[in-house]
Order: structure tokens, then sequence, then C-alpha cells
């Protein structure tokens, strides 16, 4: 299956599936074009498609073998972008995710790694605090857990890798950074990202939706403890 | 009609074909680690494809009260109604009251029990399917497996009687003498040639560190020349790679995106196989072709048709 357009790589994930990976000079693009990709296949409502999952730079489909195989699908993908003008028209619109304000309790004392990033960054507390709430980032993927989404991108000042021994419990709500990426934590889990703060909203609601979705924009908003527990959702 | 959990085994969950179309908020994939096995248990007790049914480790006792269809399926089947031994693989007229039970012979493998009905269970993003990391699916929708003391609530209002049979030559073959069929796909162009060579002609034993989200294995390392990747999708059968070069298979239950490189999938029709396998036993690999694994697995679903007459 040779690749075409913005896709620079189309790879075989089983008999029932296939990896797309999208050209671009950064990631954002590359993760521009992957959205516009996803939008465009998604909004068909294709029957035979069973899962479209988009992350940084890559979509995997998974299709009903039953009704179709990889050469039909790569048929089909050739034709949708044989329609360049639908694709130009999500060109321009790729950048109309959802903006979410994040509330953070920074420094929350059961999510609280502030001192070992100062030791790793050479920051301050109130440094590192300012730098994470001072961007607006983007959801790259959503994935390893319901409503997880990797955002990026972090401030290099604050880049540090992840813990050399994974947390084997890290707070439901808890608001982490690892290199240029940074996450929120929607269930208690075993993590090894370093943690600012707690979050006291619910990121999957009662109907398993997940309030972070890929495209959207989120910036992190610096609350007091007080202000936490008056915003907590349980 | 309530089904009564008496004992739970080891593991005992409520599984059907699995959550379809949420993997993109990260929700897994889940369903029946055993697909073959869960296709024919619910054929044969006479419900629609997709019915929930129970997927047993270890050795379950349930109690119906009332008449009910059953049917036991998956590897080295032992199932008893009252003591009595039963043939799996075939409908069980269970009256009300009787106790019965299902186990596989070989502790780690999974027995397949349906029950013929509407399950009235909740069905969160359209499946009943159990993920406890998820907290999602089961009785109260909170991710439990079954409990002993649960009660399954099946409507049953007017039994089908027909005895359906699968003969003995057609059971689902778990012999592990043949290879698992590997897909070759993902990061496949950053294993050389020596080390895909590798692969295909070693042995591999699988490890105590198996579940519904992966098989680790153990064996000649084998090793990518990818050192750092950005996180990607993964789908059922994917082999991933981790530094260690011992071979993870990605499951029902895996996480949906991952870091390590992948060498490509074990087809669908051999995901079953390995399922079933229990630590210490060895299994090893042959490449096939995408268009070949679909071609089998499409042969196998006509197998299926031909043998229930649709």
């Amino acid at each position: 299956m040779h690749p075409f357009g913005d896709i620079k790589q189309i790879v075989p994930a089983g008999l029932d599936a296939i990896l797309l990976y999208f050209a671009g000079d950064t990631v954002d693009i590359a993760n521009a074009r992957c959205q516009q990709w996803q939008h465009a296949i998604s909004n068909l409502k294709l029957p035979w498609l069973k899962e479209c999952v988009p992350a940084y730079d890559s979509l995997l489909l998974s299709f009903d073998a039953y009704k179709v195989d990889s050469h039909y699908v790569y048929q089909m993908l050739r034709s949708l972008a044989a329609q360049e003008t639908t694709m130009s028209k999500r060109n321009a619109c790729a950048d109309s995710g959802k903006a979410h304000e994040i509330p953070v309790w920074y420094g929350a004392e059961t999510a609280n790694d502030l001192a070992l990033v100062g030791q790793k960054t050479g920051l301050s507390e109130q440094s590192i605090i300012d730098a994470h709430s001072s961007m607006t980032y983007k959801v790259y993927a959503v994935g390893f857990a319901p409503g997880f989404a990797y955002m990026g991108n972090v401030p290099e000042a604050l880049n540090c890798a992840r813990l050399e021994t994974p947390r084997k419990q890290v707070p439901k709500g808890a608001v982490a950074i690892a290199d240029a990426q940074t996450a929120i934590y929607p269930s208690s889990s075993p993590g090894g990202w370093h943690l600012l703060g707690l979050c006291p909203l619910n990121l999957i609601d009662t109907s398993h939706n997940a309030l972070l979705k890929v495209g959207d924009n989120v910036t992190f908003a610096p609350i007091s403890e007080q202000e936490f527990r008056d915003l907590h959702e349980g | 009609m309530k089904v009564s959990v008496e004992q739970n085994g080891l593991l005992s969950l409520i599984i059907d074909s699995g959550r379809q179309g949420k993997q993109h908020q990260g929700f897994c994939q889940s369903g029946p680690m055993d697909e073959e096995a869960y296709w024919w248990a619910n054929y044969l007790a006479g419900n629609h494809e997709g019915t929930p049914c129970i997927e047993v480790m270890g050795r379950a006792e349930f109690i119906c009260d009332a008449n009910a269809h059953m049917a036991a399926t998956g590897r080295s089947v032992l199932c008893t109604v009252n003591g009595q031994s039963v043939s799996p693989f075939e409908t069980i007229f269970a009256k009300s009251g009787d106790r019965v039970c299902i186990e596989s012979e070989h502790m780690g493998s999974k027995a397949y029990l349906a029950i013929q009905g509407k399950w009235c269970v909740p069905t969160p993003l359209t499946s009943a399917s159990t993920v406890s990391r998820e907290a999602i699916g089961g009785l109260e929708n909170k991710g439990l497996p079954l409990a002993a003391g649960d009660k399954v609530n099946i409507e049953a209002p007017t039994l089908r009687s027909a005895h359906r049979a699968l003969a003995t030559e057609h059971w689902p073959q778990y012999d592990l003498s043949e290879p698992l069929a590997l897909i070759l796909g993902y990061q496949e162009a950053s294993f050389s040639a020596l080390n895909k060579a590798r692969l295909f002609s070693s042995e591999y034993k699988v490890t105590n560190n198996i579940n519904r989200m992966g098989y680790r294995l153990s064996g000649t390392p084998i090793q990518s020349g990818i050192s750092k990747m950005r996180s990607e999708a993964i789908h059922i059968g994917a082999m991933q790679i981790p530094p260690d070069g011992q071979p993870i298979v990605m499951m029902r239950d895996r996480q949906t995106l991952g870091g390590y490189p992948k060498l490509g999938s074990v087809s669908l029709l051999d995901v079953n196989r390995l399922a079933q396998t229990v630590p210490g036993e060895t299994v090893t690999f042959i490449s096939q072709h995408y268009d070949d694994a679909r071609a089998a697995f499409l042969l196998n679903w006509q197998k299926r048709l031909r043998l229930t007459g649709e």
C-alpha cells in the first residue's frame, strides 16, 4: 500500500486493521493532518469501520473483515484524498477544537512533586506553576486509560523525564508532566509522571464520555485549596 | 429467571462481544479472550450472536431458579450437572435448582457458559463486558467480576427446545504444535532480518505474567532498531517488543495506546489459541501475509455457517 499526499506510510496492523502515519515537519502539523483525516473518515459513517483511533501522528483504522479488506480500505482513502476541496476546507478549520479552562490546585498534598521538579529544572515552585499555567495546550491523543489526554507542549524549561520507578498509585485528578507532555489522571492508577497538583473535575462523565477530546485546547488555572473543595465533583 | 453464582472460581466475568467505537476515548475493546469458544457457546445455548455469557477461570458453580438451556465451551472443558458429567459443545437442558459446574482442565484456561435468554445486565457504551480497571460493565456496571451470592437476571420466556451439538472433530483446536500466525506490520521495518529469523525459529514460553491485557512470553530476545517512538494505537494481537526483547502479545483488555515497537499482529484466529495457553506452555510463530490471514478467517466463518446450517 503506497503512501500518498499527507500520508507518509501505511502499515498492516493485523488482518482487519491498517495504521496510517502522517507527514509533517513538526508533530503539530502531523497531528493536525491526522485529525483532519479522522474527522473526514468518521463523518462518512462507514458501516464497516469499527475503530478510528488517532494518536500523535498516526491513525488506526480497524474494519469488519467479513465485509471489507485492507485493499478496499486503501481505495476508500485514495478516493477521499481525491476530493481535495473537502480536505482543504477541513485544513482551514483544523484548529476548531473546544477550549477548556481546567482549574488546578497546584501543590495539593497528595499530588506534589514540585520540590522534585524544582531540583530537576532549577525553577522555584512558583515559577513551575507560572510556567505550567502560562501555556495553551493541545490534546494530541486520548488513550492509555479512558479520558487520559496527552497534551503538549510543556515549556522547555519545565521538561523532565519520567520517574525512574513509576508510582503504584497516582490519585484521581492528578495533573502531571513528563518530557514535553502534560496530562490529568482521570482515575487513580499507577503512573510515572511528575505530579504538580489536583484537578477537581471529573474527566469522564456518568455516561462514560471523555471531557477532553483530540484537537481540543486546554489551559490550566491555579486555584486555592478552598476553591478546589468547592469545585470538587467527587 | 435468576442465575445464582454459587462459586466464582478464580475469575468469572460477564463478557459479550466487546465494546466498539470508543477506543478513541481510551476505552479498551474487551470481549471474550477466546472468541471462537464464546461464539459457539451462544449458538449451542440457542442464543443470538453477541449475547453476554460468563467467562470462567478456575471452577465455578451456578444454580438457576428455572429450567434453563445452556452450553459450555472452551479448552478441555469439564462440565457437570448435579455432579453428573455432561458434554461440552452441546446444549445442556438444566432443571430449576440444578447445580451446574464448569471448569477447564488447565488451570488458567477459559471456559464459557452461555445461558439462553435475554440478559438483563447494563450495557455501558454498547457492551456488558466487564473491565475492572475501567470500572465499567458487569452486574452493576462497576467493573466487578462475579462474586459468590451474585444473581444474574435472564429473561427466558419460552425456551426453544432444539438440541444443538458440535461434533468433536469441529471443536476449536488448541493444539500448540502448530505455530501461531504472525502478520508482520507496525514497526516491522525496524527489525533486522536476523531478529525476525530469531523470532520465527525460536520457541517462546508463556510466562506467569499473563492477563486480559497482554501475554508476556519469554525466549530468545529480539530487538528493534528504534529506541524512542511516539505512542500509537494498538490493535488486538499486536506483538510489542519492550527493551528487554521479550515479546508481549496484546489481548482484549489492552490499553488503547502504547509506545513500544511492534513487530506485527498474531492473527485473530490464533489470538484465541494463545488466549487459552497457560504458564509454562510453549508457542512458536510463523509469518503470514494479511491477505492469507483474512482468507483463513473467512474460511473459518464459512465453516461456522455450514455447521450451523445458516
